[in-house]
């Protein structure tokens, strides 16, 4: 099957809504039907062909080109196909996905795979904050899927997410796994203060050494199992996890007791 | 979560014989708070004044409210999270290690004290400001003690209430909340209310330059806000309206000279504890007030045609 290419040809002034920039949306559209789908220039109606250049039609692999900084909600609830983006891109991006694959070369904003159910999001770039989040109000963020960034994140990574998998490659800021309910976050390169505030259960694992809120207790230092499944799965999208525990081991803190909260946060010491 | 268990400061003055202040002044910034309402009055419940409260202080340093307090409790800058979250923990009670609270600039002792009182309070009341809402972690300080207060309802009754403060504060989140369900940080542009702090709130907004145009009434974001927000109000057409010539109206396209609220323009102000109050003006101004300007500005948009390119037809269903 062809891919639709879209290229940015003019630079939105005020943020872009554009969520039928999706998979499901296109997969069955002719070039001129993509066209005139609509997105909301702020408070604007516009049509599509008025920011971008379209090619090709009636395909669920994506690739948009251009600063797509201000474009909001690429690939909402998106349940197959292929978004390739080439620049960095605007909030919301794969909020609510179901299935389906995301790749940026370039950075991302906030609120990246909020509340997704499945597929996998792959950030190459920094990403913001946010990341699987619940949207405010809602109980649980991400459900299911993956998300990898690997650069930078910021605020509240994963807060509230009740299943899947984040991995950060670069440093995280504060309130990374906030109120966390399930999943798995990996720190490659750590985060802030305040990691794992009122989480409930989960894990956060990272590779350097954090700031423990001090209503988690130190448990033990050992190699759970589980990393080793963890690291077969997460070696196929390139993430290495030291597991050998002639390496080192991981230091488990529990809590967080203000909950109280089983949740694990596990912190590498290499040997 | 979430959710703010609060009251009147009728009920404070009343029946409050325990009250927190964290992170705020209110000596010097809510000069009549203490006389009037939490500390010094007579009442109901309260017939000894003064002598029936304990009042507990939380802040980074001794000011001067802290000669009105109990207890002053100084906390480590940057530490407002971690000592709250250790109370939450500690009324549930959950074992916390006398290090891990001393990193907090509070001992275990103080602490354990701090619980067993606010156990055995009547009536708790936390009342807190700035120093807790706008240093790192902002709106995750707030939250963390309003649902320790919430928290505290599992033991005996306990309300917590922002100090308040520039006015009318209090009466734009209120109006906003029973016109939107939300009380900032909205979004009309798709025809209905969207909420999400940091997407749509001022600040945001303005620091990543994502509005062509700006409005702002009985505000001065000039003086308040960061440099990039400034810069990016001086950019597009702002319009001010303000009684008075203010950072913002220097830098706006257009100022409206309005009448003061509450010394020549009628209305209703809401108290920091979201009553509403008639304001009866004393004097006359040759000025228009902001709602009538409002009005003006919605009745020739009015005349304009409506800006949905197909008629009244809305965004079709969510996801």
């Amino acid at each position: 099957m062809s891919k639709i290419i879209l290229r940015l040809k003019e630079q939105p002034t005020v943020p872009l809504e554009a969520e039928v920039l999706s998979p499901d949306t296109f997969a069955d559209l002719s070039n001129d039907e993509i066209r005139s789908k609509i997105v909301y220039h702020g408070k604007r109606q516009r049509r599509v062909d008025d920011f971008f250049d379209v090619e090709g039609e009636r395909s669920d692999d994506l690739e948009l080109h251009g600063n797509l900084h201000r474009v909001r909600w690429i690939g909402r609830g998106m349940s197959r196909g292929r978004i390739t983006v080439h620049g960095s891109v605007g909030m919301h991006l794969g909020a609510y996905m179901k299935g389906g694959e995301i790749e940026v070369h370039g950075n991302a904003s906030d609120w990246i795979g909020a509340e997704m159910r499945r597929g996998l999001i792959r950030v190459h770039g920094n990403g913001g904050g946010q990341i699987g989040a619940g949207y405010r109000g809602s109980l649980k963020g991400m459900r299911n899927g993956t998300i990898i960034v690997d650069g930078s994140a910021g605020l509240e990574v994963g807060m509230r997410m009740r299943r899947g998998t984040i991995v950060i490659g670069g440093p995280a800021k504060d309130f990374t796994g906030l109120q966390m309910k399930g999943g798995t976050i990996v720190l490659l390169s750590g985060a802030e203060i305040r990691t794992g505030a009122w989480m409930i259960r989960g894990t956060i694992i990272s590779l350097v050494p954090l700031q423990i809120l001090p209503t988690f207790s130190y448990a033990c230092q050992y190699t759970p199992d589980f990393l080793k499944v963890y690291s077969r799965q997460l070696q196929q999208l390139g993430i290495t996890l030291p597991c050998d525990p002639a390496d080192g081991a991981y230091e488990l803190y529990s809590g967080d007791a203000s909950v109280p909260g089983k949740g694990e946060v596990l912190v590498w010491n290499s040997a | 979560m979430g959710g703010k268990v609060t009251c009147t400061l009728g009920e404070v003055k009343n029946r409050g014989d325990f009250i927190i202040y964290w992170g705020g002044n209110p000596a010097e910034c809510h000069p009549r708070h203490f006389t009037k309402y939490a500390l010094m009055p007579k009442s109901k419940f309260l017939p000894n004044g003064r002598k029936d409260r304990t009042v507990v202080l939380v802040d980074i340093r001794p000011t001067k409210s802290a000669k009105a307090a109990d207890i002053f409790l100084q906390v480590r800058p940057g530490k407002d999270f971690e000592l709250i979250t250790i109370l939450r923990a500690m009324i549930k009670d959950q074992k916390i290690s006398a290090e891990a609270v001393a990193e907090t600039g509070v001992t275990l002792e103080q602490c354990t004290d701090l619980v067993a009182r606010m156990k055995k309070a009547k009536f708790g009341c936390v009342f807190f400001g700035m120093g807790l809402s706008m240093t790192r972690g902002k709106h995750m300080n707030s939250a963390a003690l309003l649902t320790l207060a919430a928290e505290m309802n599992a033991f005996t009754k306990f309300v917590a209430m922002p100090m308040r403060g520039h006015g009318n504060v209090t009466g734009a989140d209120v109006v906003m909340r029973w016109q939107t369900g939300y009380p900032f940080g909205i979004t009309f542009n798709r025809g209905y209310p969207r909420y999400n702090p940091g997407e749509f709130s001022t600040v945001d907004v303005l620091v990543r330059g994502d509005a062509d145009a700006a409005f702002i009434i009985g505000a001065d974001p000039g003086a308040t806000m960061p440099q990039p927000a400034i810069d990016h109000l001086a950019r597009i057409p702002t319009i001010v309206l303000d009684p008075h010539i203010t950072h913002t109206s220097k830098l706006s396209r257009v100022h409206i000279t309005t009448a003061v609220a509450g010394i020549s323009a009628p209305g209703t102000a809401y108290r920091m504890d979201e009553i509403p109050l008639p304001l009866k003006p004393a004097l006359k101004s040759p000025y228009p007030t902001d709602e009538e300007v409002v009005r003006r500005i919605k009745e020739s948009i009015a005349k304009k045609p409506f800006w949905m390119p197909d008629g009244a037809q809305m965004i079709a269903a969510q996801v």
